[in-house]
């Protein structure tokens, strides 16, 4: 566990909010819808996406090491969020919000706009967001949230270090790291290796049904830009065996050759 | 009544007031533990076991040496219960005997008895102290057992029997017009050996050997609640009381109830395991039968099931009194819970639930469902389970497959086979006889796939009519009840029941004895009642009609096989035959060998219990095991009726010799289709 913390508390009560997105198993096999901008959703399951669920875990071991504070998961959506918001609850989170709003959105300035008016005002110390969405992979939605706050952001963490009102946070760089420090309020968005998603426990489950959660309408900003059309890659072609040992040597340099032309 | 008469009716009656107390004390022990009223119905089946098991030893005789030795000192003990009873109350009230209320003829062969029993108690008694002193029996063996008891109590049976003795012979000297030559000839004889002892002496030491024989008595009587052999008075009982030879389905898991108002889910301290459980520690004489066939144990591992229950009751003597306290007994605050304190994590993990130390336990003690308790607290109360199971419990929730695959692509494997889903047929107003619930493996794993078509091509050539669910078919959940995932499971099972139902299915095949186990003899929980039929059992069935078209014109490359038992298969389910009559009938020139392990002592693959998920570093690797034990017996081939085996020994025995192949009995029949 890449966490450590030395928050001198006092009567001071640290509050994290957690920006969640709910998405598609990526494992599931994936076909066009007929609109053509998205993805036929029949058949597939969702979850919270990896990044987030590392988030929400590095969130609610703050809380758990502290013995104090309050950690909100926050998600923009139509009601089935709510079952993702109810994990991050059986999880450990203390409540969730879900920010209403029935139809996709792919803009992710106008969905950072609709956190940024919810995380305003809630007097949070740290909002802690997924490095991306698993699905769409944009990367830009915390670094926006931060922008919109006017609070300094640390992407793509792999460690966390909370102390004295001060985040300090490692990055992973191609053979190398760095060790990077902001004060508190920010905005840190998490890489892999920091934490695991916890398994819920029954008793966590049990107990997220009782957990408040909020459904408030999504103040969206404008749709800056729209996904106009969405593709499969082609199929690759189906091998072929042409013989077995040495025999087949000569008609696969023959193929090698005229039909992929490699040689 | 004489003034010693007096004395000995006072001792009587502490010594009994003593015992009822402790009994008393250990009843209300039993009581802290879970609600279990499963145990009171079919009482047929319950005495049949009693007589089986408890009374006629079956599972002791399984261990011919001991075996004999136990029986003659347990049946020992009960016919000379009655010339005790005898005893006390002739030494309460003078003059007393049997022979007032039985026919000459009847209390003579009982008087010789009581000689005849005496005497080979006395025999046994010395050959287990023989046995235990000059040999190191590897499975008396153990950290948990308490090494001097057993010494002690062999010796104190024994003294119960030479003063027994003592007193009979020195009474026929001093009374030499009572004596009863042929009706205790024992004694008689040794009555003649010391015949040279004056009247009046001999009258003495009869005296000082009825005192000490009824002070060994009443002390022995007490002893046993502060002892291991507290099994003498509670393993009868636990015989009747047990579920694990039925009544009910073999091995079933118990239903938990997930909406219940509780805060413990599943077992951390004695008090959440089921009063049945702990009614095991006291039923357990630490004989280790359980722990010598322990496939986790003898590979090394720290696991050991005798210690999990001898655990159990060190734990309940400690807890029980604290919660029986008139303040409801808080938990203390540095007390050692029964989880961490004396069972650790590492050895629940290392269960594959093969159930052989329950097979073999001679007082049905049930040590799978202690561990599985224990588990769920592991999983649902505190999430502790090791992390590499996450991605299987992640993927069941989310693909109804503990591996990741596209739920889509489940009824691949039959593509251009012509094999119709459920759906397909409802959606045609059609039906089929019989579904086929092909599982996770046997529709995704590539080794098992093989099986799946061979067993597939099997029907198809016999005519039946048969359907699968394609995507609709989920995981049966059983790895996830097995380890301790019952909320995932009761999701599993009820996404099946509710598909099954739809289509108003009624009897299912399988190749996989999990799926078996599950949809047969655990759904019924879930309001599934089905007719599960395993593959070995079908395709035999559907041979035995002449309804599988065989060539008989192949010389075989391979001569000899050997069978693996798969546990849900053999000892869950008591299908022994129709896998190896399967084979027999396949191959008619074929030559069968059994490995040492086999049959209802048959050695687990490892990948039960959810092991097929878990490294398994600690020690050998049980299938490792496996597979030297099948290659020693020089087969050509391995045969299996599991798909959790094949993945197993297929590895195992890979790596070992290329030239020994394993196959599904599936696949050995369908190769040989004509």
């Amino acid at each position: 566990m890449y966490l450590s913390l030395a928050l001198s508390l006092g009567d001071f009560t640290v509050k994290l909010a957690v920006c969640i997105k709910r998405v598609p198993d990526m494992e599931g096999r994936f076909k066009i819808a007929p609109s053509g901008t998205g993805i036929d959703e029949a058949g597939l399951k969702y979850d919270m996406s990896d990044f987030d669920g590392y988030a929400a875990e590095v969130a609610i071991q703050i809380t758990e090491k502290l013995g104090a504070g309050e950690v909100t998961v926050i998600s923009i959506g139509p009601d089935v969020v709510q079952e993702t918001l109810r994990k991050a609850l059986s999880m450990g989170a203390h409540r969730a919000v879900q920010l209403k709003h029935d139809a996709p959105v792919s803009d992710g300035l106008a969905i950072a706009t609709a956190l940024a008016a919810e995380l305003k005002d809630g007097g949070y110390d740290l909002v802690l967001c997924g490095r991306m969405a698993v699905d769409t992979q944009n990367r830009s939605t915390g670094a926006f949230v931060a922008e919109l706050l006017g609070v300094p952001l640390i992407s793509a963490i792999s460690q966390l270090n909370v102390e004295g009102g001060v985040v300090k946070a490692r990055r992973e760089l191609e053979g190398a790291y760095e060790l990077v420090e902001c004060p508190l309020p920010a905005v840190v968005t998490i890489d892999e290796g920091i934490a695991r998603a916890r398994y819920p426990s029954l008793k966590g489950i049990m107990a997220a049904k009782k957990k408040p959660l909020e459904v408030k309408p999504a103040q969206l900003g404008a749709i800056t830009y729209s996904l106009d059309k969405m593709e499969l890659p082609a199929e690759r072609a189906a091998g072929r065996i042409i013989g077995e040992g040495k025999d087949a040597v000569p008609e696969l340099v023959r193929l090698l050759k005229e039909e992929a032309k490699v040689l | 009544m004489t003034a010693s008469n007096g004395i000995f009716a006072l001792i009587v009656v502490a010594a009994a007031g003593f015992f009822a107390s402790n009994v008393q004390r250990l009843v209300a022990y039993l009581r802290i533990g879970r609600l279990d009223d499963s145990r009171w119905d079919d009482v047929p089946r319950r005495v049949a076991n009693l007589l089986t098991i408890g009374i006629f030893q079956r599972k002791i005789f399984r261990d011919p040496i001991a075996g004999p030795m136990h029986a003659a000192i347990f049946w020992g003990f009960g016919i000379l219960s009655a010339g005790t009873v005898e005893f006390i109350a002739a030494g309460i009230v003078p003059g007393f005997s049997f022979a007032r209320f039985m026919p000459q003829w009847a209390y003579r062969f009982y008087l010789a008895n009581q000689d005849l029993w005496g005497a080979l108690v006395i025999g046994a008694v010395a050959f287990a102290l023989f046995r235990r002193l000059t040999h190191r029996v590897k499975r008396l063996q153990g950290a948990e057992t308490h090494a001097n008891d057993p010494l002690l109590i062999l010796s104190w049976i024994g003294a119960l029997m030479v003063t027994m003795f003592i007193d009979q012979a020195f009474h026929m000297v001093a009374h030499p017009e009572a004596a009863t030559p042929f009706y205790r000839p024992l004694s008689y004889a040794l009555a003649t050996m010391v015949a040279f002892v004056p009247a009046n002496a001999a009258a003495v030491i009869s005296e000082i050997g009825w005192w000490a024989h009824g002070l060994l008595v009443l002390g022995f009587l007490n002893y046993l609640p502060y002892s291991k052999h507290l099994h003498v008075v509670a393993s009868l009982p636990n015989v009747y009381l047990s579920n694990t030879n039925g009544p009910g389905q073999v091995g079933v898991i118990t239903y938990m109830d997930l909406e219940a108002d509780v805060e413990q889910f599943g077992a951390k301290d004695v008090e959440h395991l089921s009063w049945k459980s702990l009614m095991d520690g006291f039923a357990c004489t630490e004989c280790g039968r359980c722990t010598a066939v322990c496939p986790a144990n003898t590979t090394g591992k720290l696991l050991s099931p005798r210690k999990i229950i001898v655990n159990v009751r060190e734990r309940l003597e400690i807890r029980a009194p604290e919660v029986l306290m008139a303040d409801g007994g808080g938990q203390k605050a540095d007390a050692r819970l029964l989880l961490d304190g004396f069972i650790t994590e590492q050895e629940l993990w290392a269960c594959t639930t093969c159930r052989a130390c329950v097979q073999e336990c001679p007082v049905s003690i049930d040590h799978v469902s202690v561990i599985v308790e224990m588990r769920r607290n592991l999983v649902l109360s505190e999430s502790r389970f090791p992390e590499e199971v996450m991605p299987a419990f992640e993927s069941m929730e989310q693909r109804g497959s503990p591996w990741a695959f596209d739920p889509g692509d489940r009824g691949k494997w039959s593509d251009g086979m012509s094999i119709p889903t459920m759906a397909e047929l409802h959606a045609r107003g059609e039906t089929a006889d019989i579904l086929y619930f092909v599982g996770c493996m046997g529709s995704f794993d590539d080794r098992a796939k093989k099986t799946t078509v061979a067993f597939a091509k099997i029907m198809q050539a016999a005519g039946v009519n048969f359907a699968i669910l394609g995507r609709e078919e989920k995981c049966n959940g059983d790895p996830a009840r097995r380890m301790g995932n019952e909320y995932l499971y009761q999701m599993l099972a009820r996404e099946n029941v509710e598909t099954l139902e739809k289509y108003k299915v009624r009897t299912i095949v399988t190749a996989c004895p999990h799926c078996m186990h599950q949809l047969g003899s655990e759904y019924p929980q879930f309001g599934g009642n089905y007719d599960v039929i395993h593959h070995s059992t079908f395709i035999e069935h559907l041979m035995a009609q002449g309804r599988v078209p065989l060539r008989h014109d192949l010389h075989e490359a391979v001569s000899t096989f050997t069978y693996h038992d798969s546990c849900y298969l053999g000892r869950y389910n008591q299908i022994y035959e129709a896998p190896r009559e399967t084979l027999k009938r396949a191959l008619p020139v074929v030559n069968l060998v059994e490995m040492p392990r086999s049959g209802d002592r048959g050695l687990c693959c490892g990948a039960g219990g959810g092991r097929m998920w878990m490294e398994e570093s600690e020690g050998k690797r049980i299938n490792a095991e496996r597979a030297d034990e099948a290659l020693a017996t020089g087969a050509g081939a391995v045969a299996v009726a599991c798909p959790f085996c094949m993945t197993m020994l297929h590895d195992s025995i890979s790596a070992r010799d290329e030239t020994v192949k394993v196959y599904d009995i599936a696949e050995v029949v369908a190769d040989r289709l004509a």
